[in-house]
């Protein structure tokens, strides 16, 4: 039988065996490889190692990052590089599973890459963290929200993107502003999708404003969530927010509305999928919220960026291009500030840059190396897309 | 109270169908097809294939196609569960129980990931959709389209029941859960019973795949894992091996989990449900309606 490691891998928690397996890789390779790249600290190529699903559950997201990131390459090469050096991206396939993740991280750290601008899946970046920390390498993780990837306090690891306490903000943020008065929460039970729910449960007591009336968890993978919508309308919400993955959001929206709630519904950033408006059906996918984090369609100004997209790759960028876009950037000024690909050097200089543009506003890293501001932004779904529907601003 | 009933009737004749292939192969040879659960998901992609190659077709028939993709789709896991039995099951007939346990565990790996093989790791959304109009009866939410689906599942359970207890196929399997070396001597072609025993089953998880797609409108390869255990459950539950037993046993677990539900919240459920498992085994064995086994995995 199989276990729900292979159905929920997005942003979960790492499995013990995958951490383990992580350890015992970076205890083979640790003699071998020796701590950082050494002589090439000031010359030769400036390489660039990106770990993102090409495979597995997540395979939609990989191509969107690494072409992303790719661009960014392309463009800071044609403009001369970093003082002279080029850029080098690396690009291997973490299929959003631990042990695949690590094994694709040591073989990256043996490759000598100077910094990592990859990671999708919480669950499959974490067991990467002590792997590119041993080895020295820097990490500007692109996708990968959970804040268990800071709690650890390393050093050379760093957050392009909002963490769910973010989210939980934001979310309470729309409510506040939307006017709901009577909040539902649902969650998979799963750690990320927990989490926000739970902070966003917290935020709404100290907020003074909408009351929180119920808080539901349901186990993920199954296909009847009547009973547990029928304990929500029970507290009879007028705001219904889910925090898990968009296979089970789409069921239970079908199912909210099918019992007859009228009342808005959001979604977190896992349940923005094309799949969420199918699977909940025509009739009942349209004026769904969601919480996310800027894509490339919902940001002004960026058509220039996007048609030099198209035009690069013959296909138009989707969630994490940008991201993954300005982790190259951001890797490229702390070298150019840093003056050398040492880890130190790096590490200060990512620390020290204040201001500098990226799609989610400019960028100062707090003291736990996260956005100081998440750019999570609410869409809304119009025929079967999502939209921009409030910046938040 | 009475939406909470109707409910857990309606989840729980979902649970009835697939418990009572579980609980036939069980009362006939004594192992737990874990692989039953998979079945319900061929099943489901099975007709999901069949609307989709329908489609203009199906969607204007609406319900009467998706009866027609139910009767084929039965015959098609029914086969699946023939071969199933032929290729892994009949020739560990004489081997220790656990080795066929296990070879049913690999086979129910076999059918996820094969599926996932053919069809992609991506959930697909049923082309024809059952969401109607909904009635109040005594204060419950009902759609007609549940109630047919409801009215389906006691068809087919009773047409079982008429099968085993009426028929002489039906004899014969009681025969052979009862004793199947003296069913033997008697004349009885026992692996030609055991194969209907699969087929009967199969087909009735095949129907709930069906259906089940059909209604909640979501399918993917591993659908049939986690009701594959709720099944299982309620087939401890009602008395493993009872046919009668396996539709009560649905039909409680189904009430228990949305009855855990609204007294204890979501999170609960499942350790209410399976709290009563446990009581179960540990009080009663044997089950509801179980007879007395004197033989246990």
């Amino acid at each position: 039988m199989s276990s729900s490691v292979f159905r929920r891998p997005r942003r979960m928690v790492a499995l013990a065996g995958g951490a383990v397996a992580a350890m015992l890789l970076t205890g083979c390779g640790g003699g071998l490889l020796g701590g950082d790249s050494g002589g090439s600290a000031e010359e030769g190529p400036i390489v660039l190692g990106m770990v993102t699903p090409l495979s597995g559950s997540s395979a939609a997201i990989g191509p969107y990052m690494k072409n992303g990131a790719k661009l960014a390459v392309d463009e800071i090469n044609s403009d001369g590089g970093v003082d002279g050096r080029e850029l080098k991206l690396i690009v291997e396939d973490g299929a959003c599973d631990a042990k695949t993740a690590a094994a694709a991280a040591n073989k990256l750290v043996t490759q000598e890459v100077d910094i990592s601008v990859g990671g999708y899946c919480s669950g499959a970046t974490l067991p990467t963290l002590p792997i590119f920390n041993k080895a020295g390498v820097p990490m500007l993780i692109p996708a990968a929200n959970s804040t268990e990837l800071v709690d650890q306090g390393l050093d050379n690891v760093f957050l392009i993107n909002g963490t769910g306490t973010q989210q939980a903000d934001a979310a309470v943020a729309y409510m506040e502003k939307a006017g709901a008065t009577k909040v539902a929460l649902m969650d998979d039970n799963t750690s990320y999708s927990f989490d926000i729910a739970d902070l966003t449960g917290e935020r709404l007591k100290e907020s003074g404003g909408p009351e929180l009336v119920a808080h539901e968890s349901v186990t993920a993978g199954e296909s009847d969530y009547s009973a547990n919508v029928n304990a929500v309308l029970k507290a009879d919400p007028d705001f219904v927010y889910w925090t898990g993955y968009y296979q089970e959001g789409g069921l239970i929206i079908r199912q909210l509305r099918q019992a007859g709630y009228d009342g808005a519904v959001m979604v977190g950033d896992g349940s923005v999928d094309a799949k969420l408006m199918e699977i909940a059906g025509d009739q009942n996918a349209d004026g769904i919220l969601a919480t996310m984090t800027q894509t490339p369609d919902t940001i002004e100004g960026a058509e220039d960026w996007i048609s030099n997209y198209k035009d690069k790759f013959g296909s138009a960028p989707g969630p994490y291009s940008t991201q993954s876009y300005d982790a190259v950037r951001v890797a490229a000024e702390a070298v150019k500030n840093a003056g050398s690909t040492e880890t130190g050097a790096v590490i200060d200089a990512l620390e020290g840059i204040d201001g500098f543009e990226l799609f989610s506003g400019p960028l100062k890293f707090t003291d736990e190396h996260t956005l100081s501001s998440g750019g999570f932004q609410i869409l809304e779904s119009q025929d079967g897309t999502f939209v921009l529907k409030d910046s938040l601003q | 109270m009475s939406q909470l009933i109707w409910n857990g009737l309606f989840v729980g004749s979902f649970y009835a169908l697939v418990a009572l292939g579980y609980s036939m192969v069980y009362g006939i040879i004594k192992l737990l097809n874990f692989a039953h659960g998979d079945i319900y998901m061929l099943g489901a992609f099975a007709g999901f294939a069949m609307l989709t190659v329908g489609g203009g077709l199906a969607t204007s028939f609406g319900f009467v196609a998706l009866l027609v993709v139910l009767v084929l789709a039965m015959l098609l896991t029914g086969t699946a569960g023939l071969v199933l039995e032929r290729v892994a099951y009949r020739p560990l007939r004489g081997a220790p129980r656990l080795s066929v346990l296990i070879t049913a565990v690999g086979a129910s790996f076999a059918l996820e990931y094969g599926m996932r093989l053919v069809a992609g790791p991506n959930p697909q959304v049923y082309p024809v959709r059952l969401a109607g109009t909904s009635l109040h009866i005594l204060g419950a939410r009902i759609t007609l389209e549940q109630l047919a689906l409801v009215g389906i599942a006691v068809a087919l359970m009773a047409g079982l029941q008429y099968l085993v207890m009426g028929t002489s196929t039906g004899r014969a399997m009681r025969a052979i859960s009862m004793d199947p070396k003296a069913s033997l001597f008697m004349g009885i072609n026992v692996d030609k019973v055991i194969a209907r025993t699969f087929f009967l089953g199969s087909a009735l998880a095949g129907a709930a795949g069906v259906m089940a797609g059909a209604y909640y409108g979501k399918i993917d390869f591993l659908m049939g894992f986690i009701i594959g255990l709720k099944a299982f459950t309620a087939a401890v539950i009602g008395g493993i091996g009872n046919i009668k037993g396996a539709m009560l046993g649905g039909l409680t677990l189904g009430m228990l989990e949305s009855f855990g539900t609204a007294w204890l919240g979501g999170e609960w459920r499942d350790v209410f449900a399976f709290a009563f498992l446990i009581l179960f085994l540990t009080v009663r064995p044997t089950g509801i309606l179980g007879e007395r086994v004197t033989e246990r995995v």
